[in-house]
């Protein structure tokens, strides 16, 4: 094979449009994050590229194989479910050597692979026990033992850390992302949480309401957002409503400066999107826009502070990195903070009701 | 009927119990005293038929107390043992057995894909079907059998209807016609259902039929339906899922559901006497005929209660062992 192609995808059910004309390439041995809202359609897609969900309309190619009736079991990608759906009536071993049995593969042989594919998720040990007597961070990867049984082509994960706690989940996104490189599989994670998307894939696709609103790789998808959208969903922003003035944008009273120059039509309504790590607090020597500011709130989670602010132009909150500075804030104080314009992302009003 | 009765009394008891039971934490008097209902209303009428089976019937009267074992005499090796050996009453218990089992076989195997295609439908769908279900268990054993008397009647049911769209001609024609009347379910002319091991396993059947779908409906809808997508995401067809994932889930169920059809089947009356052949009749209409019957012999048909009583208990238990042993392999 050589990637995954979606043409024009849809999917409805009922009179509910789930999914909206999604075209979307996956390019062989990387990582793509579906991400977005619950009720975005994400597990919808990925239900309809593993054969689960029949699309509506479109087309889903395997290089130049069109697959887009393929029942589940003939495409035979190796998916993990969010709730493993593992079988409690079999042992580790054979759960992970299912794929194999029922493909007719000798006992003695698949058994030998699934021990071999248990080493590679550091379960070795586990092959005689049951599936009730796992943890859960221990289910999920004889889950996703199980789905690489089958050496499938295409690798899908639909929620794959939900059911795991906090911490374990950050350490299973390193040790999947880092087994999926090792193996080089085209892999398409389910997810809704924004950290999860950043750490483990070459390319995040985020979505809403059934459509696409952008796809690029995670620093790009962060740094330069397409819309108030995506700028609100990936990290954190401040918003402001304005009015484009001379390619700058008047907030209240103030005028902001911003880069590239925006390019709506004078008077036009648009919403600026600023990243809490961007501003800088009284620095003499920073370019952009100065306000007058008060602290209304700090927050210290110990690598990172919260400063929130009253400014001209509303709320706003700045964050500082551990050792960025030796300054103490304190709520009260008054202060002046500066927007770079580079850091003021310049977007069209989203509709009212819309989400950000 | 005190042989259906015993069975059921025997089934009750489990039941009760769990009631009974954090009632007792809670309140021991009350507790007590509900002990005190389930126990004399389950314990005294079984000791009752048990004393009686000892006892002694009385010619033109009724029976006295006695400690003999010829009523269970009778029911294992005859009357006139030693002299003559005759097996009549074992042959009664083998046909209980043998119209149950199957009758409860082919009640839960039909009612498993019925039911899993239910379990599949929407909340609302499967609420309906529910009702409708448990609507049916409102007919009575006599009602249902009466329908199908009239059904398999020889002169207003099936056999006729057979005979007036010519199917019975065709039968003929073909050749099957003489098969059906090897297994007794044709006359020269025409086939006949009644009286048959036929009419008498399928009426059974039908009887126990919604309890099958009410008894393997709360494991099948529990099945976890990600199971059956991750097998099929993994190269297994619809029969592969049925076979490795959805039977292998709910075979504990299913061996239930059978055994305690089963149970129940050993106790039928009406369905028995309507459509069994007289030599084929079971154990449980030999109960009512020394009980309430011609031969009026109350201890007699007691012994037969407790043989039908231990059978079924023994099989209960043998289910419970079996599914002890798989539950301990799980």
């Amino acid at each position: 094979m050589s990637g995954l192609f979606l043409r024009n995808i849809r999917k409805d059910f009922g009179t509910v449009r789930a999914v909206e004309g999604i075209d979307l390439a996956f390019a062989e041995g990387e990582l793509t994050a579906l991400l977005g809202p619950s009720g975005c359609g994400k597990t919808t897609l990925l239900r309809m590229i593993a054969g689960l969900e029949e699309p509506t309309g479109g087309t889903i190619m395997l290089g130049e194989r069109d697959i887009s009736r393929l029942p589940a079991h003939k495409r035979r990608f190796g998916m993990v479910f969010q709730n493993f759906a593992l079988f409690p009536h079999l042992s580790v071993r054979e759960n992970v050597a299912y794929s194999l049995v029922i493909a007719g593969v000798a006992r003695g042989e698949a058994a030998a692979e699934a021990d071999r594919l248990l080493d590679l998720v550091q379960l070795g040990s586990f092959g005689d026990r049951r599936i009730g007597e796992l943890s859960g961070g221990q289910r999920q990867r004889v889950a996703i033992a199980r789905a690489l049984a089958q050496k499938p082509e295409v690798f899908l994960l639909d929620e794959p850390m939900s059911a795991l706690d906090a911490k374990l989940r950050e350490d299973m996104q390193v040790e999947l992302r880092m087994l999926q490189q090792r193996l080089g599989i085209t892999t398409i994670v389910v997810t809704h949480d924004q950290r999860e998307a950043m750490t483990m894939a070459d390319k995040i696709v985020v979505m809403s309401d059934g459509h696409v609103e952008q796809v690029g790789p995670p620093h790009e998808i962060y740094h330069q957002p397409k819309n108030a959208f995506v700028a609100d969903f990936i990290g954190k922003a401040n918003f402001f409503d304005g009015r484009v003035e001379g390619g700058q944008v008047r907030v209240g009273k103030t005028l902001l400066s911003v880069t590239p120059p925006a390019k709506f039509t004078n008077g036009s309504a648009v919403r600026i999107a600023c990243r809490p790590e961007k501003p800088y607090l009284d620095s003499a020597d920073a370019e952009g826009t100065r306000l007058q500011a008060r602290i209304t709130f700090v927050r210290d989670v110990g690598p990172v502070r919260d400063i929130h602010l009253e400014t001209d132009i509303g709320p706003m909150v700045v964050e500082y990195a551990l050792g960025e500075t030796d300054r103490a804030f304190r709520l009260g104080d008054t202060t002046q903070v500066t927007l770079p314009p580079a850091a003021l992302h310049v977007f069209p009003e989203p509709p009212e009701g819309a989400a950000a | 009927m005190s042989g259906a009765g015993m069975v059921e009394a025997r089934i009750e008891l489990p039941a009760g119990a769990v009631v009974a039971a954090p009632e007792k934490r809670r309140m021991p008097a009350k507790g007590a005293a509900l002990w005190a209902v389930v126990v004399f209303l389950c314990v005294t009428p079984f000791l009752l038929v048990l004393t009686i089976s000892f006892g002694q019937k009385i010619e033109g009267a009724g029976w006295e107390w006695a400690m003999t074992l010829e009523n269970y005499q009778r029911v294992f090796v005859g009357a006139s043992w030693p002299d003559e050996v005759t097996f009549l009453y074992l042959q009664k218990l083998y046909y209980s057995l043998y119209y149950a089992v199957i009758a409860s076989v082919l009640a839960v195997l039909t009612a498993f894909p019925f039911t899993y295609l239910m379990t599949r439908l929407s909340r609302r769908a499967q609420a309906r079907w529910l009702v409708f279900i448990l609507a049916s268990l409102s007919l009575s054993e006599v009602f249902i059998v009466m329908g199908w008397d009239v059904l398999l009647s020889n002169r207003s049911g099936l056999p006729m209807v057979f005979k007036a769209t010519g199917l019975t001609d065709w039968l003929k024609a073909v050749g099957w016609f003489d098969i059906l009347r090897e297994w007794g379910l044709a006359n020269p002319r025409n086939v006949k259902f009644k009286t048959s091991e036929f009419a008498t396993i399928l009426t059974m059947t039908y009887l126990v039929w919604p309890y099958a779908v009410i008894l393997l409906y709360p494991p099948l809808s529990r099945l976890d339906h990600s199971m059956v997508e991750a097998a099929r995401t993994m190269g297994a067809g619809p029969w592969k899922v049925m076979s490795t994932v959805i039977l292998p889930s709910v075979r504990l169920p299913l061996v239930g559901a059978i055994l305690l059809l089963f149970v129940f089947l050993l106790g039928t009356y009406v369905a028995v006497t309507v459509f069994a052949e007289p030599a084929k009749q079971t154990m449980a209409v030999s109960v009512y005929d020394a009980v309430r019957g011609n031969t009026l012999n109350a201890p007699f048909g007691a012994a037969q209660a407790m043989v039908l009583l231990a059978t079924a208990a023994v099989f209960l238990s043998l289910g419970h062992v079996l599914s002890r042993r798989a539950e301990a392999g799980a």
